[in-house]
């Protein structure tokens, strides 16, 4: 199907739960404001490891999110998940029966969804043999129970059930799919998004291939060491922009298009040429031209591989003067899953309220790193179009492009 | 290196030789891990991993691009235990 015959998509709801705020609103301050999540890891045991700060989302209450389902019966990936996705919809303020009467696509990314779950068990059975395994925490563990705990919460039934498991590229890949199946007319609603919670395999991998940063998250620094792990969710509500102007739903922006490929390259190592691909597809889908775009949100993780390669990656499809890009990694560290949700979002806040959230603990930008990251400080920016990028282990790279409505 | 890493040399081979899945006998200590043993940079991830857990020694992640053969592997231990 041509771009032209396809349904244009609006984001008209955003819900959020981070280590710099829950909700919109409050994550938008966050950002406006260059606030760190970085804090000491509370929800597992460091013990023995020499580093313990991650982005742990503080203060969180399930218990507030939740009115069919009980905060007991889910694990905590879960929690944020539904969290999230009712505060979009509730966002979109898309009346409950009304959504329920649409063809819902409920899509969650995830990287290691409730393998915190595993982790206990794992643990409890390695320190005692006959300690036996707790029903729920087994019962929790598959990835696709983020989905249907939506779908249950929500009270959602003429729903596609989605997990998509393409780890910190994931949030970006329910946002393609989301777009795809409104834009063609497959579904009336796409609630799509990502959400991974502090994982203690994912802090002890990322540790052991070196890529953790032992001070903060400085992406683009000369100084740069790699990662904080951290956690969140971020969910969209994307409608066809027709239903959302006749309903009178806020519109933050729209969806103007994405792509996705796989490199196969490394296990862990980004390719220039995979990335720089992936770019031009989504530029291409979009119909934009790299000149149009006013600021890249970055996949920006801090290690020393992915920003030389993401910025080569830039140059080769922008330039020399490519748009400002920055890393909200800085402030969120890297929620795996929920990383490009919450890129896509902040693309969203960025261009409702016009600003361009800062790349904090910038010292001095690193030469392999030609561009504007926006050190440490917001600025006011009157943005029509944002590029959001996010690339994976295995090499699957997902960019999608948000324009103001 | 250093008498600490002498007095291990043979383990610290051992424990490589197997990361790696290379019979020691065949091995020198100028033989490069990635060229001429068929590793690749995950490997030496586990390589270093492996020695810090059975070394009980904690390797400054910068030195991680010196761990190009075995002498190099002596090289950062000895300054890693003499620490």
């Amino acid at each position: 199907m041509t771009r032209t015959s396809r349904r244009r998509v609006a984001v008209t709801g955003l819900g959020v739960v981070s280590s710099i705020g829950t909700g919109p609103a409050e994550f938008a301050a966050g950002l406006r404001a260059g606030r760190s999540g970085a804090r000491p890891i509370t929800v597992f045991d460091t013990t023995g490891l020499p580093l313990n700060l991650g982005c742990e989302i503080s203060g969180f209450e399930p218990r507030k999110w939740l009115d069919r389902l009980s905060a007991d019966d889910l694990p905590r990936v879960a929690q944020l998940a539904v969290a999230a996705a009712r505060m979009a919809v509730d966002d979109a303020a898309y009346d409950r029966a009304e959504l329920a009467a649409r063809r819902t696509l409920i899509g969650v990314g995830t990287s290691t969804a409730g393998t915190d779950s595993v982790e206990r068990i794992a643990e409890r059975l390695a320190r005692d043999p006959d300690a036996g395994v707790d029903e729920f925490e087994a019962r929790w563990t598959p990835a696709v129970g983020m989905s249907v705990a939506v779908a249950r919460e929500l009270g959602l039934s003429n729903v596609e059930l989605a997990t998509y498991a393409t780890a910190c590229a994931a949030g970006n890949y329910t946002i393609g799919d989301g777009f795809d199946a409104v834009a063609v007319g497959d579904v009336d609603v796409a609630l799509c998004g990502g959400a991974d919670g502090m994982s203690r395999m994912s802090y002890i991998g990322f540790y052991r291939l070196g890529a953790i940063d032992p001070v903060h998250c400085r992406p683009f620094d000369r100084e740069r060491r790699g990662i904080l792990t951290g956690e969140g969710a971020g969910m969209l509500v994307l409608e066809p922009l027709d239903d959302a102007v006749a309903r009178g739903a806020r519109i933050y922006a729209e969806v103007l298009g994405y792509g996705l490929n796989c490199d196969a390259h490394h296990p862990v190592a980004p390719h220039r040429d995979g990335v720089t691909a992936c770019l031009r597809t989504a530029l291409a889908d979009a119909g934009v031209a790299p000149g149009d775009v006013d600021l890249i949100s970055a996949h920006g993780t801090g290690t020393l591989a992915n920003d030389s390669t993401e910025c080569a990656a830039i140059s080769a499809v922008f330039g020399d003067t490519p748009p400002r890009t920055v890393s909200i990694k800085s402030m969120l560290g890297h929620t795996m899953g929920a990383a490009s949700a919450l890129s896509a979002i902040a693309s969203c806040l960025a261009i409702t309220e016009g600003f361009i959230p800062p790349t904090i603990n910038h010292v001095e930008t690193d030469p392999d790193c030609p561009i504007d990251c926006v050190p440490n400080h917001s600025v006011a920016a009157d943005l029509e179009i944002v590029q959001s990028n996010a690339f994976a282990f295995g090499g699957g790279n997902a960019v999608v492009l948000f324009g103001k409505n | 290196m250093n008498a600490a890493v002498e007095a291990k040399a043979a383990e610290i081979k051992t424990i490589v030789c197997r990361v790696l899945s290379v019979d020691p006998a065949t091995v020198s200590d100028t033989d490069l891990f990635i060229e001429d043993l068929g590793a690749d940079s995950l490997k030496l991830v586990e390589v270093l991993a492996t020695l810090q857990i059975k070394l009980d020694v904690e390797v400054d992640p910068a030195d991680f691009r010196r761990l190009v053969n075995l002498e190099g592997v002596y090289e950062v231990l000895s300054e890693a235990l003499a620490e």
